[in-house]
């Protein structure tokens, strides 16, 4: 199973939380906004890092969603949304972290 | 402000096939009908035959795929793609006709709403059968002219209902008149009991829309083709047309009526537009495609095609199919910066970087045309205009950066002279776009 990295731009109010935790996928913008510069998660760490980013934004703003299988890959329209916290544990019991 | 224009050629005939017509003219095909009010429906059956479709749902499908018809709200999205997306996606699809024109000059909506309603219903009975949905919404602002048109569509369904049509259960919805509650995202999350504020979601609505059911959002003239070519097929809807099929454009500006709406089909070019708006010679520029559109300078958009792959050619786009006229003597950068204002005090207020970037980007605009902005400052307004795109629930900042950024290329020599610390005369100019001013921002989302 694979995941897209996405921030939900109308919940992101610029706590830096994930940039912190996840630098390599996420940058702050001008403002403080967090940015998804590699919204891939194809190995154990990015995953990682990724479930991280997740769990640490108090607004439940970034967001991990699963490539559909048969949609175009890497398109975030082909995705469907997980809850941050809820995926976050998920992947953390199926022992990825 | 442009004031070495070349010296203007001779207007070329019209090759034959070019149509443009407005509303009631022989030639029209959405516009057809009586030139002012609302068409019966008496008179719409008279004029289009009966309203099953003549084909099947297998030829309907084949030829909404065939026509390559795109959503004519601003967007742009392929419609089959959009109606197949939400038939095989699981649970009854939620259909909304998007009536709310947003568009602050953009008028084609509400008069195919309250001219030609059933051309619409139509459409919209088309579109249920394609997705199988029972029911459908008719979408409108709650403001004079969207209750307007929402009277008008319940006359039709009355007339509907009396003619004991099979149809599918009618919905009317008034919602706020704010720039980005128009936006399908905000129609659909207004519809489903929610703020009329644009959402951000990794699915596609056609999918999975706001109240979990795949919602299709379509624009009240995409709508309308959809009925028509239902009618007609493909060939009357087509042929021998442009690649996209004929489209209604809304003149404003600087045009010998404003708010006239026009069809425009067969290879038509701006400057034949143009000339229906009272222009014998280029004017100094054209804003296309909407307040969030594409600045094309008059000499370029005289022999431009008012279609995709013309717009796309110099670097347009369609959009809801605004052509707002710069007369000489405007100030295209004053313009641009009147309305970056007003486009950024429309943010739903919901991404940062929309809030923060096109406040930014309006008063970079303004200082350039007061001549408090010098090279590295102008540097500075790109550098921010370009970090808004993509960054939004919704695509209102990347309109305001692509505004900006026609604005500064088309209006390159002017921002020249700016960048000498020097206003021109242009600035000075009254407005030629109307903005509304009564309600800067949105207050009401429900």
């Amino acid at each position: 199973m694979s995941y897209i990295l996405r921030i939900d731009p109308t919940r992101c109010r610029g706590h830096a939380m994930c940039a912190l935790v996840h630098p390599d996928g996420i940058e702050l913008d001008r403002w403080g906004y967090g940015q998804v510069v590699d919204p891939e998660c194809d190995d154990r760490r990015a995953v990682r890092r990724a479930v991280r980013a997740a769990a640490a934004c108090p607004n439940g703003a970034v967001l991990m969603m699963e490539v559909v299988q048969g949609a175009r890959s890497g398109r975030p329209q082909g995705t469907s949304p997980r809850g941050p916290t809820e995926e976050g544990r998920m992947a953390g019991e199926s022992g990825l972290r | 402000m442009i004031d070495s224009l070349p010296v203007p050629r001779a207007v070329p005939e019209a090759p034959a096939g070019r149509s443009i017509a407005g509303l009631g003219d022989p030639g029209a095909r959405l516009l057809a009908g009586p030139a002012v009010g609302a068409e019966t429906l008496a008179a719409h059956v008279a004029r289009l035959g009966p309203l099953s479709p003549p084909a099947g749902l297998a030829d309907l499908w084949q030829m909404v795929a065939a026509s390559g018809l795109r959503g004519r709200g601003g967007g742009g999205f392929p419609s089959a793609r959009k109606l197949e997306a939400a038939r095989l996606a699981p649970g009854e699809p939620v259909v909304i006709v998007n009536v709310a024109e947003s568009e602050p000059a953009s008028r084609k909506d509400h008069v195919l709403g309250s001219c030609r309603p059933h051309l619409v219903l139509d459409g919209a009975v088309a579109v249920a059968a394609l997705v199988g949905a029972t029911e459908v919404v008719v979408h409108a602002h709650r403001s004079k002219t969207g209750g307007g048109v929402l009277r008008a569509v319940d006359r039709a369904i009355g007339e509907r209902r009396r003619a004991g049509l099979a149809e599918p259960r009618w919905l009317l919805s008034a919602g706020p008149d704010g720039y980005v509650s128009g936006e399908a995202s905000a129609v659909a999350s207004f519809v489903d009991g929610g703020v009329a504020r644009p959402r951000f979601s990794g699915n596609r609505m056609a999918t999975e829309g706001p109240s979990g059911r795949p919602t299709v959002v379509l624009n009240a003239e995409t709508v309308a083709h959809l009925g028509y070519l239902a009618h007609v097929g493909l060939d009357g809807w087509w042929a021998p047309d442009a690649p996209d099929g004929p489209r209604l454009v809304t003149l404003a500006g600087a045009v010998s009526v404003e708010g006239l709406v026009l069809e425009v089909g067969g290879w038509a070019t701006l400057g034949d537009i143009l000339q229906q708006a009272g222009w014998s010679v280029p004017p100094a520029a054209v804003l296309v495609g909407g307040y969030s559109g594409t600045w094309i300078d008059g000499p370029t958009a005289w022999s431009t095609r008012f279609d995709r792959p013309g717009l796309h050619g110099v670097g347009g786009r369609p959009g809801c199919g605004l052509v707002a006229v710069l007369p000489h003597g405007a100030c295209g950068l004053a313009e641009t910066a009147r309305l970056a204002r007003y486009l950024a005090g429309q943010s739903a207020g919901q991404c940062g970087p929309c809030v923060q970037g096109l406040a930014g980007v309006a008063d970079g605009i303004e200082a350039l045309v007061a001549g408090r902005l010098r090279r590295r400052g102008l540097h500075r307004l790109e550098v921010l205009s370009s970090s808004v795109v993509g960054r939004g629930a919704c695509s209102h900042p990347d309109g305001v950066a692509h505004l900006v950024a026609s604005a500064l290329r088309v209006f390159a020599a002017d921002a020249a002279h700016h960048l000498t610390g020097r206003t021109c005369e242009g600035t000075g100019h009254p407005p030629a776009f109307a903005v509304p001013t009564d309600r800067p921002t949105p207050v009401t989302w429900r």
